[in-house]
């Protein structure tokens, strides 16, 4: 086909674009993610016990605001990877305050006079975290990338990596409600080291899965 | 700030409104940087492959254009985007010069062909056969050797033939652009 016959193809026929576009495409798929995600919570892990008793503790309260704070600076990040030409260092930069409110919380509790530092780094869980937060993650991550792909991502290893890191954050959210400990310090270490997986994974195979 | 931002946007404005008159401007106008952008990386039949893709990248992808971000970048993105894939289903080279948006608005297709009529015009200064061996060599990107069995001239003498005939063209330039700051 001619250039010229393209373009009066193409803008022959031009409904308007409606506001807010690639929000909708985003929270549709994120949503179904996230249901996704907490299915395999419920289903799999299964709530802890507690929850009820545990809502109203420090420690449910510390993962909760450090995995939705990065949950949200993630969701910018996906938001600027699927416009071109978009800056995404500013939310990448954001991403630092609540590791350094995280890591200066442990710091506290590691210092505190009765505290015993091993408990509060390792818990009772320590050796399956990383991998089950990486697991509650993975249908948020794919429903992740399916609504990356519909927008127009131009870096897809940096899109992927987007993509990873929020979808790590709401994964280890979801995690939450399961997860039994509370500690600063466990959950700077090893809800990260969840999250960092899941960030990988994202860089990994943004460049096999996001090409449009 | 690229001298085309602002009536680019408008037009983009427009046409996310459904302004398909707005929206012809516009493609018309990106096509023409377009050509040129890929004339300058790819052979010809890939280029022209390029514009159209990247057309229907940017029609299908309309949505994703923020007004509050420079138009010129979202077009240089889809664009440089358009140009790796490229790249890699012929697999001839992994990364991409780290140019920007004004590389690609900097230039149209109309000033690209004014450039080439300015070395035509210049080289018909030279006598026939010098001008042919600069044209192989300088431009057509024969080698020293291939030109000197083809004249039959040894290498050396082609060399400093070309290098002499540049040199004049250059004086010539400069007398040309000498008359002209005089003339005004």
């Amino acid at each position: 086909m001619q250039t010229d016959d393209l373009i009066a193809h193409l803008s022959n026929d031009l409904p308007p674009v409606r506001n807010g576009a690639v929000m909708r495409i985003l929270l549709s798929a994120i949503t179904l993610g996230v249901i996704g995600s907490t299915l395999v919570m419920v289903l799999v892990l299964h709530p802890r016990h507690d929850l009820a008793a545990a809502m109203t503790s420090f420690g449910m309260w510390t993962k909760l605001l450090y995995t939705f704070a990065l949950t949200a600076f993630g969701f910018w990040l996906v938001e600027r990877a699927g416009r071109p030409g978009a800056d995404m260092v500013r939310p990448a930069l954001l991403l630092a305050l609540p590791v350094l409110a995280i890591a200066l919380l442990s710091v506290i509790q590691m210092n505190a006079t009765d505290s015993d530092p091993r408990l509060l780094l390792m818990g009772h869980t320590a050796r399956v975290c990383a991998l089950l937060v990486t697991m509650t993650a993975l249908p948020t991550l794919a429903a992740t990338f399916w609504a990356l792909k519909r927008l127009a991502p131009t870096r897809l290893a940096l899109a992927g990596t987007g993509a990873g890191l929020f979808a790590g954050a709401a994964g280890a959210f979801v995690y939450s409600f399961h997860c039994p400990e509370g500690a600063a310090p466990f959950i700077a270490v090893w809800y990260s080291l969840g999250i960092a997986l899941t960030t990988g994974i994202g860089g990994f195979l943004g460049p096999r899965f996001l090409r449009w | 700030m690229i001298a085309q931002e602002a009536q680019y946007r408008d037009w983009m404005l427009a046409a996310l409104m459904g302004d398909a008159g707005a929206y012809r401007m516009l493609l018309g106008g990106l096509t023409r940087h377009l050509r040129s952008y890929y004339a300058r990386r790819l052979d010809a039949a890939a280029a022209e492959d390029a514009v159209q893709e990247t057309l229907i990248a940017i029609h299908t992808r309309r949505a994703t254009y923020d007004p509050a971000l420079p138009f010129t970048a979202w077009v240089y993105g889809i664009a440089r985007y358009k140009l790796i894939d490229e790249y890699r289903r012929h697999k001839r080279r992994a990364t991409v010069p780290l140019d920007e948006a004004a590389d690609l608005f900097g230039h149209d297709d109309a000033t690209d062909a004014i450039a080439r009529r300015d070395v035509t015009k210049l080289l018909d200064k030279l006598p026939p056969a010098k001008r042919q061996l600069v044209k192989d060599i300088k431009l057509d990107g024969v080698s020293v050797a291939d030109a000197a069995a083809r004249t039959g001239l040894s290498e050396s003498a082609v060399k400093v033939t070309v290098h002499r005939a540049i040199k004049s063209l250059g004086e010539d330039l400069g007398e040309d652009l000498e008359k002209r700051d005089a003339d005004r």
